[in-house]
């Protein structure tokens, strides 16, 4: 399969946009549990059965990009996300990784005609994880609604984009900068302020990110990779002020996974010197490395410079990690190495046990980096997606 | 004792009639108290099963008052108050033209916020499409069972008629029960998206109720008070299952008045039981005697008759219970019916047979046999070891008993009075006080047949000569025998009779009653699924159409909502009424030129009889509702009676309705017409004016007036079942009573015989005897039945049901009670006459 240039740049977050409508379907049945929260637990494979796409706007050609409106929710398209991960520190060193996702999905391509309130063909789904690294624990947690009364939604205008009591807004005077994050469930709280830091990087070609090789099959992306980010965490007793860093990926499209793909790893990292790397292997069950896999470096100035997977950047895993749910086994550490640029790296999680067990099971977490650029130590933090390993049991 | 034993089973072998009798004696009692039960408990547990599957694992709901909760609620609760678990519920009622008789319960959800709440909306390997089931307008979900029976499959529709509209929703699911609870459960059921439930019942924007699953812990408890104060005036949060409660507590009353007329079935029983054992002591008198003289103890012979009884009600027991099962499977629908034509939708698969059930029954029908045997068990002790007694010494000792009896009686009628003249509301005293009452009669009733027999005789030997003497004096000459069986024969007749005169006084009074009410000329409603509490809403256009007929003149406008409040359910009335309907008003107290102007501009409320009676209101005192805006109290203007509805019925003015409530609906229409107007022709040019797809119903007042008393005839189905089947349990008794009786005299007829009298003459002596007894038997069972009429009237009712009848007694009762005893007891006299005619003096005197 012949992919062009930089068509796989943001393959990485289709995951859960292929999960999220068959994810609705299947997650809100309670699977006997007895808590207040949703939950189910899909298969990957039983997701990935092609959605239609009949009647719903297609990712075809590139776009301009307007903003603050592409902000926005894109309604047309069958699966949106907004998806912000990021490293934050209190004053005293304490480290505290977050994740909150906003997943909206088109249940069908128009919403009944009906004088209902309730009406709508917009599902949401949100996920919500915090990493308390010197307090070894690590909290994820999901919510359910659609699209209607007020549960769920999205604006453009000011930018608000909601799950229940989780959301993000900009209503700022940089229209829509800063963005203002809020979560909570229980004990655990975010409430953030986040820049932009430096400007969107548009992924793929010119922000069309494609997903295969045919026409439509692809979708619109940019990212926001160092958002200075300020705010409150509360966990349990503790109230924490916290700065650090946050990236968020925005893309909306009406597409599907490439063909025999188990699943991803996917790399996040933001390094000391300003940089920022973005790599991803999608796995197929031969464990071999798809051709879509890919590689982005973006400079201090928001430059962006694409990598070729496998000889511009090669990672390798250095351990695993079992998880105590089923024994699954995950890779947990790699090296990253960029032999063109002499980088060295290495990426350790900072929990072990950074696995979200809801609608659907994966690990996603906050790492630390340690290595080298050269002869010059080189470090960061990051986020590391990990998907397609519950289930898998160590046969060997 | 062997020997005690083999003569027993002698003598029952040699009277197979009797034997069957008496064990048919308890098979009916028992099976009339396993049928109410079962039927009772089917439909009590259909309900609960229901309102369990649809309540789901709800811990707390938050209930409206009228019109139920604003949409924006739901996010108020979730987002501002952050209760993770609310999920918001829509329900109507519906039925299908494919599903016949069968109401529908319309239960519309938000599958996102269902995973904590009902697993089978969301649960299952075959799953729920929610895609399809969110976004196909009017998708419907119901039991693969239940979709079969209406022959609709999954991407078909179901024709589903709600308020008089025809929809025809997609099938965009089936739910495969897996275990008898889920078929129960789900088998009414019609799953909807809350925006499809809406739509379908013209429900835009409100909610019936948001359930929610609170913890029980002190953070539960914090979360509680906040969303107690983020509700809305008017609203309320309640822990689950206090509306079920309450709605299961409204049948209370019924179903005892029903188990009260079940237990009647087996009293009669009893009597049966208890004649038909001291019938066959006395006979065996001699037997007995002569067993003591060869060394069996008196505590032998009483084990021995116990130990007959006690066969005896097995047989009739086991039998009961079998029989009952047969009967509760017709009852069940009958019981079910009136439910749902007075108090709720619920719909029952089948009769539930629970064994505690049929063990009670068994057991009841045992313990009375044991009762009922034990005083002729005592007596047949008391046979001396003689070989014979002498016959006219029982009969003495039978005649002094009468004034003994009659004083027992008295003293029994006084007791019961004195429990019916407490001024508690228990229903459950009030039968208390009637089983002595009629107890109390019984016993009177001998001396009332000595008296009444005393004045026949004359009459009798005037009119059939020496025959007729023979005949009266036969009765009180065999009091032993005699005084069971008319006791029996009036007790039935009473009744039988008292049941009657309680049913027609009610339809009288209901009658009159809504020839009073319906004061328009034609009612414009929507068809319902339950008889009495519509509350779909007329669409305005629909309603200017009608009211712009050229013919109507004035009208009322009527708007009726339930009200489930914690201290039960009522209707709530809004009414804009035409002055002419003021007079559709019967006041019991208030009322009243003023208490018109306070009702049409001051804010009071007329309230019905019921409701008072059940919440202990009078005039002047105020009712509290949960009203969306101001105070919400109301001072009563007037209680008037009312029989649509036993939970009671509070009417205000649609000015006081529209300053408290947010609800612009009109359930029903009264239209006055000008003069000289064919109302029938006005009806068929209004029905025509219903827009497509909708169906109205418009009857004249004379057809309204016959619908309601439909109604009401069908909810005292079972009352009359039950007043038939208790007639033929005490039937059966009379008919053993006096065979035996008759058959006893064998000896002394075939003496007769031998002396020369003919086999017509003994035809004519034994039917002129009991002929005597039922004319004797009627005569007593008139003033008991009007007693018990009026206890069931005055006492029983009221308590039950909050209502005031006026009695109402014509002469056709005296003369039906007549009719009833004697062809009774005549008929019951047939066979054993039939017999005697026909046997042989000789064979009759072969004993000597």
């Amino acid at each position: 399969m012949s992919v062009g240039r930089g068509a796989g740049a943001g393959v990485s977050r289709i995951m859960p946009a292929a999960l999220l409508a068959t994810a609705l379907i299947s997650a809100v049945s309670g699977c006997g549990r007895d808590d207040a929260g949703t939950s189910a637990v899909l298969s990957l494979t039983e997701t990935l059965g092609g959605a239609d796409t009949v009647g719903y706007a297609r990712a075809v050609d590139p776009r301009p990009f307007t903003f603050p409106l592409d902000h926005g929710p894109h309604p047309d398209f069958r699966n949106e996300w907004w998806y912000v991960t990021g490293n934050l520190a209190d004053s005293s060193g304490r480290n505290v990784g977050f994740q909150l996702t906003l997943f909206r999905s088109s249940l069908a391509p128009a919403a009944p005609e009906t004088k209902s309130a309730w009406a709508t063909n917009q599902a949401w789904m949100g996920h919500f994880a915090v990493t308390d690294e010197q307090g070894g624990r690590f909290r994820s947690f999901q919510r359910f609604a659609r699209g209607a009364v007020g549960l769920a939604g999205a604006e453009p205008d000011p930018l608000n984009v909601w799950v229940e009591d989780w959301s993000l807004r900009g209503d700022g005077p940089g229209v829509p900068w800063p963005l203002r994050l809020r979560a909570a469930d229980g004990e655990v709280a975010l409430d953030l302020v986040l820049d932009p830091g430096k400007p969107a990087v548009l992924q793929g070609d010119g922000g069309l990110s494609r997903k295969g090789p045919e026409p439509g099959n692809a979708s619109y992306y940019y990212s926001f990779t160092r958002m200075p980010t300020r705010g409150q965490v509360v966990l349990e007793a503790d109230t924490l002020q916290v700065v650090g860093a946050s990236w968020l990926d925005r893309e909306w499209s009406t597409s599907a996974l490439p063909q025999g793909v188990d699943g991803w790893d996917w790399f996040a990292l933001q390094l000391d010197n300003g940089w920022e790397l973005m790599v991803y292997a999608l796995r197929r069950a031969d464990g071999s490395a798809h051709p879509l896999s890919d590689g982005v470096l973006v400079d201090p100035s928001g430059g962006r410079h694409p990598l070729a997977y496998g000889t511009d950047i090669v990672v390798l895993p250095t351990d695993t990690w079992t998880s105590p749910l089923d024994g699954s086994l995950y890779p947990s550490g790699w090296t990253v190495t960029l032999p063109g640029r002499r980088w060295s790296l290495e990426v350790q999680p900072v929990l072990e046990n950074q696995e979200l067990d809801l609608a659907f099971r994966y690990w996603e977490g906050a790492v630390a980096v340690s290595g080298t650029d050269g002869d010059r130590a080189l470090g960061g933090r990051g986020y590391v997606e990990l998907t397609g390993y519950a289930g898998s049991r160590p046969e060997r | 004792m062997k020997l005690l034993r083999r003569a027993s089973l002698r003598y029952h072998a040699r009277h197979p009639a009797q034997l069957a009798l008496s064990v048919l004696g308890v098979a009916l009692g028992v099976a009339v108290v396993v049928a109410i039960d079962l039927a009772i408990q089917s439909s009590r547990e259909a309900f609960k099963i229901s309102a369990e599957t649809v309540a789901g694992r709800a811990t707390h709901t938050v209930v409206g008052g009228v019109g139920g909760l604003d949409d924006g609620l739901i996010r108020r609760l979730r987002l501002e108050v952050g209760v993770r678990a609310a999920a918001p519920v829509v329900e109507g009622v519906a039925s299908s033209p494919t599903l016949p008789g069968m109401a529908l319960r319309i239960l519309g959800v938000d599958p996102f916020s269902e995973g904590p709440f009902r697993p089978f909306v969301v649960g299952g390997a075959a799953g729920l499409d929610v895609s399809s089931f969110i976004t196909t307008s009017g998708g419907v979900v119901l039991s693969a069972p239940t979709a079969e029976e209406a022959g609709t499959a999954l991407g078909d529709t179901l024709p589903l008629l709600v308020d008089g509209r025809m929809w025809r929703l997609p099938v965009v699911g089936l739910l495969e029960p897996s275990e008898r609870l889920d078929r129960v459960g789900l088998r009414d059921l019609l799953l909807m998206d809350v925006s499809s439930a809406q739509e379908v019942l013209g429900r835009q924007g409100r909610l019936s109720r948001i359930d929610l699953r609170i913890p029980e812990d002190l953070q539960g408890g914090v979360l509680e008070e906040s969303v107690r104060a983020a509700l809305p005036a008017g609203a309320r949060l309640e822990p689950a299952g206090t509306r079920t409660a309450a709605l299961g507590g409204m049948i209370a009353a019924f179903d005892l008045n029903l188990t009260a007329l079940s237990l009647l079935a087996l009293v009669f029983g009893m009597f049966l039981i208890y004649n038909a054992m001291t019938f066959s002591v006395v006979q065996r008198r001699e037997l007995l005697g002569s067993l003591r003289a060869l060394g069996v103890t008196r505590r032998e012979v009483v084990q021995g008759i116990l130990a007959e009884a006690f066969a005896i009600g097995i047989m009739g027991a086991f039998g009961g219970v079998l029989l009952g099962v047969v009967l509760g499977r017709g009852l069940v629908r009958m019981v079910t019916r009136t439910i749902n034509d007075l108090y709720f939708v619920v719909s029952v698969e089948g009769l539930s047979v629970p064994v505690d059930v049929l063990a009670k029954g068994a057991v009841l029908g045992l313990g009375a046999t044991m009762l009922a045997s034990l005083a002729p068990a005592l007596e047949a002790a008391s046979a001396p070891p003689r070989v014979a007694q002498i016959r006219s010494a029982v009969e003495d000792s039978a005649r002094r008993a009468v004034p003994r009896a009659a004083l027992a009686g008295g003293v029994l009628c006084s007791v019961g009075a004195l429990l019916l003249a407490v001024p508690a509301r228990s229903v459950g005293l009030s039968f208390a006080g009637l089983l002595p009452v009629m107890l109390g009669m019984a016993l009177l009733t001998p001396l009332g047949t000595v008296g009444l027999v005393g004045l026949a005789r004359p009459v009798l030997a005037r009119g059939a000569g020496i025959l007729g003497t023979m005949a009266s004096r036969g009765v009180v000459t065999a009091m032993s025998r005699t005084a069971p069986a008319v006791a029996a024969l009036v007790v039935a007749v009473s009744v039988t009779v008292g049941l009657g005169v309680m049913i027609q006084s009610f339809r009288s009074t209901l009658s009159r009653w809504l020839g009073g009410t319906l004061q328009a000329d034609v009612y414009v409603s929507l068809p319902s699924v339950q008889a009495s509490r519509a509350e779909g809403t007329l669409d305005p256009a629909v309603l200017a159409s009608l009211t712009g007929h050229p013919e109507v003149d004035g009208w009322s406008t009527y708007r009726g909502v339930e009200l489930d409040l914690p201290e039960g359910r009522f209707r709530l009335v809004a009414l804009a009424l035409d002055p002419r309907g003021e007079a559709s008003f019967d006041f019991q107290s208030g009322g009243g030129s003023d208490a018109f102007l306070s009702f049409r501009e001051e804010g009071a409320v007329l309230v019905s009889e019921p409701f008072a009676y059940r919440r202990g209101l009078e005039v002047g005192d105020s009712v509290t509702l949960p009203v969306a805006r101001g105070g919400g109290r109301f001072p009563v203007a007037g209680i008037f009676y009312d029989y649509g509805s036993d939970q009671g019925v509070v009417m205000m003015s649609r000015r006081t309705f529209d300053h408290a409530f947010d609800d612009e609906g009109v359930t029903s229409l009264g239209l006055f017409l000008k003069a000289g107007s064919d109302p029938e022709a006005v009806v068929r040019e209004l029905t025509a004016r219903a827009p497509p797809g909708q169906t109205l119903v418009v009857r004249t007042n004379a057809a309204l007036r016959e619908g309601s008393l439909e109604v009401f005839d069908r909810t005292f189905q079972v009352t009359a079942v039950l007043r038939f089947l208790a007639f033929v349990v005490a039937f059966v008794g009379v008919l053993s009573a006096l065979m035996a009786l008759q058959l006893e005299r064998a000896r002394e007829l075939g003496v007769l015989r031998a002396n020369g009298l003919t086999p017509g003459q003994v035809w004519k002596l034994v039917t002129t005897q009991t002929g005597l007894m039922g004319v004797v038997a009627g005569i007593l069972a008139a003033p008991m039945g009007l007693v018990l009429a009026a206890v069931m009237i005055y006492v029983v009712n009221k308590r039950s049901f909050g209502w005031t009848l006026r009695m109402e007694v014509g002469p056709s009762v005296i003369l039906e009670a007549l009719i009833l005893a004697t062809v009774g007891a005549t008929l019951a006299g047939l066979y054993p006459a039939w017999r005697m005619s026909r046997t042989s003096p000789a064979q009759a005197l072969r004993g000597e």
